[in-house]
């Protein structure tokens, strides 16, 4: 009996004395068969998805080529009724406030693409292994990209590096000022630019190239004129790059990633998608939607007539400049040429008719997707073609007081649109080429800011309050409530 | 060890045989109530010789000496006697039965006297469960328990219901922890446990169940299954009803002539061409005529139990079935029960108990309670058109793309599951002393979970929502299996199998001890470990050859290279390692006082917050055993208080581990490549809801026949888990991105209970049991998370806007739309009301302008306000048991008031069939001031309001039962020891405002609560059932 009672006692003991000790190992219980966020980069191809998967959110960037156009003197918001994307309607008239559900996505989505290449960068030392610098320097190359569009819109906003934030850190972290991003910026593209190849190894990824493109913007965002120019001046030299020889073929998908092409979007039409969910696409949604409302008829396919180019552009063009038809579509004009006028129909959305179409990301015949088409769009979004490092070196340059080489820079490009060359003997004259070049590509809006300009140009423009979007005020509250507006919201 | 102990024994009996002189003490054990009792055990103090008493309550047993020697008396339900010889070898005894005060209640890892429990306890017997006729046990509960409301999710067969203990308390699962014979059962898995094998249920409501810890803040029920007596002889019993079922309640439907009349008249208001030449239609189809049938119900349970002098048992065969009124077979549940219960004193001092439980239950079903459900059909097909064309063709019901008859949808539904289950505990009892016992358990619960899906190729008319066919001849859609592998579907059979596996280890000692006669202290302290694997697998296999049922599976489908499709497969394992610790000091057993402690450690918490501790601490006051308490008719007055913390951990499994479910797809050289993306980011600090609860009660004895119990409580629950939206910063919301789970938000739940019980014993001819219980509960949230106004919950029509909410300062799940004042009648009217209401004419709902401002806003949110809430403010149970003679009678009424229901079974289409009420509707000035005018226009009429919003309060007589007993001399003669045949109703009458099929809806989501989309009403039952013991 005696035995009995020691042998329970000790039973008691031990069970006791397991449950403090041996129960941290037990209770740590890895989900089965599967890797999650905790146990993933173990292999040079988790990485490689990993990267995948922060490129992804680059295909959110539709919503800045409406946006860097609809905000400015370019265009209007358009669509089936001023109810279609309110948030829209409300940047046209610059009326828009803490409540923009299209600010929101910018918000959400860029820093989506954030999250996702510092979840790379944060596991950057698991393993080692031969062209791990790359996918590094290609996460941080859209870190910088993600970054810039945010700082674009919002100036000042949380500025997260090389980890993930928890539930209860996002009520602590403050908006970091605007220079503390840019130069998070910066030192990300100088790195990636580093160790990128000069030739993608894939269409589509980060190239040396790019990131230093995207440097010199960056400088000059800032007005940091002599890093803009040398930066530029890196990318000229470099080589790589050449303006193609037709304006007019910029556009089409067939001729995409050209010797133009430093950094593009990409999308593509072999995969359907829905309405509920536009940053699940692949396809470019911006073309589709900028498509002419219920049109029947050759060249064109129909669309929800978003993002429509306003007459004072279309008159801004020089009747002999060839870029004027290729970047405005004038329907009326367009439908008059062919062949069977009569036969062609399309309808005017109560969102807005200007009479004009966005000619560069329209949808267009043999280039539709699959089902809904509206949303597939091969077109890729060019962000960043050679004609526009030409221009921003010109600019810089130009500010230096390097006029000679600024002039050679601008008519280089105006050379190949085919219009005769031009002094330039005013930064108003590079401002205004930018415009000829480059309208319809989602730049106007934030050119017009950074150059002090946009008072002038845009309706409603309140100096002071609208260079930057107010952060939406959801954001504002669920980040805790102590971020500040900014200024005039 | 156990065989030295038994050589020991029988050493000592052998002994005792050779030795000493043999003398027999005999006499007679009668009750209080002066009847000869059986089977009571009587010993020797301190000895382990024994005997019982036989039928007539004559005992004969052996002893050596007659001086200090003292006999004990023990029969379960009378309280234990302790006589001593004093030289006399003829002791006669009465025993005294206990009464309520002195029952044992199961606290959790022990057992406490009622007179004792400082907590707020409820206990129902088996015969209370048992005596409702219903397949589950949840059914039998409700209207049962003080602070217990149960509503029905479904009254299709099977179909489960909503515990909620205290109420509401959080946003996601508010189920309680139950625990049958000690083994966790999911609320789910109740439809295994058969309501005719339970000896009692005990309900914990308070923060004395936190003796369970991470898992009791919803409350703990507690089933024991029955077990046998110790030396009994084999009592072999069968009980089996019969019965017939029919729909509780049809819905008022508008008429073929009825509906052409409206529908011209809706549509000429529209300005449209009227649809009906002819509106003398008379009656038309009833749908609900055809698709309500009568549907049988039967039971049947065979048991035989009784007990050696050291061994009880208990072994039971059951069988139920139960056709719905809906569908018939196609709703059918069914269940097999096995069950033993077996215990053995192995020695003086080791004890076995072992249960095991084995079930097989199988359930069909049909859609029901949501858009496109049967009933949802039913309700909305038009009365003017027949159920088959005469060339036999079901019709189409073209009009509206989404309703389909009914009758053709429930013949193409094929929909089974059936679960397999294993129930079970190893139990070992060590007693060292009277005072301290050792127990060690181990429990398990395995459970193999089938479903089928078979969908043929149907045809439900042009452009149904529910077509899997092309068209009328049912040509088959493709499907592309793999790039470039296209093949026909066909009919398709989805299956999916599932294991559960649950395994709990449980130690724990309790220590039991009276010191100088005053001061009694227990303790109890113990370790739980509880793991629970689960796995599935499923997949889809198509061209199932025929488009025949009896086909119906995956290895006869036909596809290319036999490809399923939709596989898919999931496996988790989570852990809870616990330890606790309960100490109880009374004296006198006047003053009381306990504590509790646990700690749990949870895998389904972070390494941050993996471990929780929850206290609690219990007062009592037996105020009626104070001298100076002098209240002559109160014979019992007890106060209890308590206080505690306890948590709830039901969320998904690695809920705080980022899942790599995103989508992260690119665009790379033209093709789309698939990489990786986080889905749900990770949250380490996720941890448990935390429940702190305050109970004050009392217990009162009046003329020593009326019990009475009150509590009220306030039970705040803290950081409720949920998935809010939260800052973009977190970056959770790309492709396939979805918020973290997180904890914020509270809701605080006040109530107060009263239970009354008054029994008539005293009568030879007559006894009578009456209780009574009454529960009113406040609920509110009282924090949604930062950052967020309200989550939005369940939408109103199809499409329509969001009609229910999670607010801070209201209900959960409260009611949120437009109020409306009468009904336009002038255009005068219009123009001269003080609030613009645009696109009103006469005819329409005159909203209320909540903000002000002098308009309606059709835009926000600016003039909806408070319509209501589905938590009824008053619950009210009643039963009552009555015998004479041989005639017994027993009732049982549930009653809820103040809840209100959302109308939302009507389909807001043209041609849709609409309720009688609109025979009422507006036609011009003074026809109504209640029901807008019909048109097809667009109107503001269809948007959610408190037109749609009924009072859902309803009292129900959910059970009557009259009995017969044969007289048992007779039975004797044919050694039946009883014999009772009986009838029984339930749900006979509800009595209700309500116009929809059931007013008793619950939802197991607290968001969708009270909204009725055709709810699949309790079946009306009558039943003939017969008991036999022998």
């Amino acid at each position: 009996m005696k035995q009995v009672k020691k042998y329970l006692v000790l039973t008691v003991i031990i069970s006791l004395s397991l449950v403090q000790t041996g129960c941290d190992k037990f209770l740590s219980v890895d989900p089965p068969y599967s890797q999650d966020v905790e146990n993933f980069f173990q292999t040079p191809e988790d990485y490689d998805r990993a990267l995948t998967g922060a490129y992804d959110l680059l295909q959110g960037s539709f919503i800045t080529l409406w946006i860097g156009e609809i905000a400015s003197d370019n265009a209007i918001a358009g669509g089936e009724s001023v109810n279609d994307s309110p948030g829209l309607h409300q940047i046209d008239a610059m009326t828009h406030g803490g409540v923009n559900n299209e600010l929101r996505n910018v918000l959400r989505w860029n820093y989506t693409g954030i999250t996702r290449a510092n979840y790379i960068l944060e596991h950057k030392d698991n393993i080692d292994f031969p062209g791990k610098a790359h996918i590094l320097a290609e996460a941080k190359f859209l870190r910088a990209y993600y970054y810039f569009e945010l700082v674009k819109y919002f100036g000042d906003v949380p500025l997260i590096v090389d980890r993930r934030i928890g539930i209860d850190e996002v009520l602590q972290i403050p908006r970091s000022p605007k220079t503390e991003v840019y130069a998070q910026i910066e030192k990300d593209l100088i790195d990636a630019a580093a160790v990128l190849n000069p030739v993608a190894s894939q269409k589509g990824r980060a190239t040396k190239g790019a990131a230093l493109s995207f440097l010199g913007k960056v400088y000059l965002y800032q007005n940091k004129f002599t890093e803009a120019a040398a930066t530029f001046d890196d990318v000229i030299a470099s080589g790589s790059y050449s303006l193609i020889p037709n304006y007019n073929d910029l556009f089409s998908v067939a001729n995409e990633n050209n010797s133009e092409t430093v950094f593009d979007v990409q999308y593509t039409g072999l995969e359907g998608g829905s309405y509920g969910c536009l940053i699940c696409l692949e396809g470019n949604a911006a073309v589709g939607f900028q498509g002419i409302r219920q049109y029947n008829g050759p060249v064109y396919g129909d669309g929800n007539s978003y993002n429509l180019p306003t007459q004072e552009l279309y008159d801004a063009f020089s009747s002999i400049d060839p870029r004027r038809g290729a970047t405005v579509l004038d329907i009326d004009a367009f439908i008059a040429s062919q062949p069977n006028p009569a036969s062609i129909t399309y309808a005017i959305g109560a969102g807005g008719h200007t009479g004009y179409y966005n000619n560069k990301y329209i949808k267009r015949q043999g280039e539709i997707g699959l089902p809904d088409n509206d949303l597939t769009s091969p077109v890729n979004y060019r962000v960043m073609r050679y004609a526009d490092v030409l221009l921003m070196a010109a600019e810089a340059h130009y500010q230096l007081g390097h006029t000679s080489t600024a002039q050679s820079l601008v008519n280089q490009v105006r050379g190949r649109a085919g219009v005769p060359g031009i002094p330039v003997n005013s930064i108003n004259v590079i401002y205004k080429e930018r415009r000829f070049e480059l309208s319809g590509e989602g730049l106007r809006f934030f050119d017009l800011v950074r150059t002090g300009q946009a008072a002038t140009y845009i309706n409603g423009f309140v100096t002071g309050k609208h260079e930057l979007f107010p952060i939406p005020q959801v954001e504002i509250d669920l980040a805790g409530g102590h971020w500040s507006q900014n200024p005039g919201y | 060890m156990i065989k030295k102990l038994f050589i020991q024994i029988l050493f000592i009996g052998i002994s005792g045989l050779a030795f000493s002189q043999e003398m027999f003490v005999t006499g007679l054990v009668k009750s209080d109530q002066n009847i000869k009792l059986p089977y009571v055990k009587i010993q020797e103090k301190g000895k382990t010789n024994g005997a019982f008493t036989d039928a007539n309550g004559i005992y004969r047993l052996k002893i050596t000496d007659t001086t200090n020697v003292s006999l004990i008396f023990t029969f379960s339900g009378y309280e234990k006697q302790e006589i001593k010889l004093n030289g006399r070898l003829t002791i006669d005894a009465t025993l005294v039965e206990i009464v309520n005060n002195q029952q044992e209640v199961i606290v959790g890892y022990g057992t406490a006297k009622s007179k004792e429990v400082t907590g707020a306890t409820t206990k129902i017997n088996g015969e209370n469960v048992e005596k409702m006729s219903v397949a589950r046990v949840d059914q039998a509960l409700q209207g049962q328990v003080a602070g217990v409301n149960i509503a029905t999710n479904s009254g299709s067969p099977g179909g489960s219901s909503n515990i909620r203990i205290r109420g509401l308390s959080t946003f996601g699962d508010n189920d309680p922890l139950i625990l049958v014979d000690g083994v966790v059962y999911d609320s789910e898995g109740l439809n295994a446990l058969n309501p005719s094998d339970i000896k009692s249920i005990n309900v914990l409501k308070d923060a004395t169940a936190g003796i369970y810890g991470v898992r009791a803040a919803n409350g703990v029920i507690i089933v024991e299954t029955k077990k046998g007596n110790i030396n009994s002889k084999p009592q072999i019993e069968y009980n089996a009803y019969f019965g017939q079922q029919q729909t509780s309640r049809k819905l008022d439907l508008l008429s073929a002539q009825e509906y052409a009349v409206i529908k011209n008249e809706m549509f000429a208001m529209g300005g449209q061409d009227m649809p009906f030449n002819n509106t003398n239609s008379g009656l038309g189809t009833s749908w609900q005529d055809s698709v309500f049938q009568t549907a049988p119900i039967q039971s049947h349970n065979l048991s035989i139990s009784g007990g050696t002098l050291n061994t009880r048992y208990s072994i039971a065969l059951g069988y139920f079935t139960q056709d719905g009124i809906v569908g018939g077979p196609k709703s059918n549940f069914s269940r097999y029960n096995a069950r033993m219960n077996f215990s053995t004193d192995m020695s003086t001092k080791l004890k076995l108990n072992s249960v095991l439980l084995y079930s097989n239950d199988s359930r069909s079903t049909l859609p029901e309670n949501g858009i496109g459900s049967v009933l949802y059909n039913t309700i909305n097909a038009f009365p003017n058109v027949p159920i088959r064309l005469p060339n036999g063709q079901f019709s189409y019901l073209e009009q509206v793309s989404d309703i389909i008859n009914p009758i053709a949808q429930m013949q193409n539904q094929y929909n089974w599951n059936t679960a397999n289950k294993l129930v079970g505990k190893e139990e070992f009892i060590y007693s060292f002393n009277d005072h301290l016992s050792f127990t060690n358990r181990v429990n398990y619960n395995v459970a193999f979970v089938d479903g089928k899906v078979f969908s043929p190729l149907v045809w439900y008319g042009e452009g149904k929502y529910a077509n899997t066919a092309l068209n009328a001849q049912l040509a088959s859609p493709t499907v592309e299996l793999a790039p470039g592998v296209e093949i026909n579907r066909g009919a398709a059979v989805y299956e999916e199998r599932s294991t559960f596996v649950d395994l709990t280890y449980e130690s724990f000692l309790n220590y039991e001890r009276t010191f100088n006669e005053n001061h009694k202290v227990k303790g109890t302290a113990g370790v739980s470990i509880f793991q629970r694997k689960g796995n599935s697998l499923s997949g889809t296999g198509y061209g199932i050859p025929n488009n025949s049922v009896e086909y119906a599976d995956i290895s006869a489908n036909t596809a290319q290279g036999g490809y399923l499709n939709n596989v898919g497969s999931w496996q988790f394992t989570e852990r809870l390692v616990s330890s606790f610790l309960r100490a109880e000091y009374s004296y006198k057993e006047k003053y009381m006082i306990s504590g509790i402690l646990r700690r749990d450690g949870s895998s389904k918490f972070g390494p941050n917050s993996r471990y929780g501790i929850f206290p609690t601490i219990a007062a009592g006051w037996l105020l009626s055993d104070e001298d100076f308490f002098k209240v002559k008719f109160i014979n019992y007055a007890k106060l209890r208080v308590s206080y505690g913390v306890s948590g709830n951990d039901q969320i998904p499994n690695f809920a705080y581990r980022g899942l790599l479910n995103g989508e992260g797809v690119y665009v790379f050289d033209d093709l789309i490549t698939q990489g990786v993306a986080i889905g749900r980011p990770s949250n380490p600090d996720l941890k448990w809801e935390t429940t702190r609860q305050l109970n004050i009660g009392a217990d009162f004895t009046f003329w020593k026949k009326l019990d009475f119990t009150t509590n009220y409580f306030i039970k705040n629950t803290f950081d409720l888990l949920f998935q809010p939206d939260v800052s973009a910063i977190i970056g959770s919301y790309g492709p396939g991105g979805y918020p973290p789970v997180i904890n914020a938000g509270n809701v605080s739940n006040k109530g107060v209970e009263f239970e009354f019980a008054y029994h008539i014993r005293k009568k030879k001819n007559f006894s009578a049991d009456f209780n009574f219980n009454a529960t009113s509960i406040a609920n509110k949230v009282t924090k949604v998370p930062s950052g967020v106004n309200y989550i939005p919950g369940a939408s109103f029509s199809v499409g329509g806007d969001v009609a229910t909410r999670f607010q801070q300062g209201y209900e959960i799940g409260y009611f949120f739309g437009y109020q409306t004042a009468g009904v336009y009648q002038t255009q005068a009217q219009i123009d001269a009301a003080a609030v613009v209401q645009e696109g009103a004419k006469p005819g329409d709902l005159i909203f209320v302008d909540q903000n002000g401002d002098g308009k309606i806003s059709f835009t926000d949110d600016s003039d909806k306000t408070y319509l209501g809430s589905a938590i009824p403010k008053f619950t009210f149970g009643f039963s009552f048991n009555m015998r004479y003679k041989a005639f017994d009678i027993s009732g049982m009424i549930y009653s809820a008031i103040g809840q209100e229901i959302i109308r939302n079974y009507e389909r807001q289409q043209p041609y849709a069939n609409q309720l009688g009420y609109m025979v009422d509707r507006w036609t011009g000035e003074g026809s109504t001031n209640v029901n807008p005018r019909v048109t097809t226009e667009a109107t503001h009429n269809n948007l959610f309001s408190s037109y749609y919003v009924e009072d859902g309060s309803f009292a129900r007589l959910k059970n009557i039962q009259l009995g017969y007993s044969f007289p048992g001399a007779k039975l004797k003669k044919i050694k039946v020891d009883s014999f009772r045949i009986y009838v029984s109703a339930n749900n006979l009458i509800t009595l209700t405002r309500y116009q929809g099929f059931d007013p008793d809806l619950g939802s197991s989501n607290a968001l969708s609560a009270g909204v009725d989309y055709g709810f699949y009403p309790q079946a009306k039952t009558f039943m003939g059932g017969i008991q036999l013991k022998f």
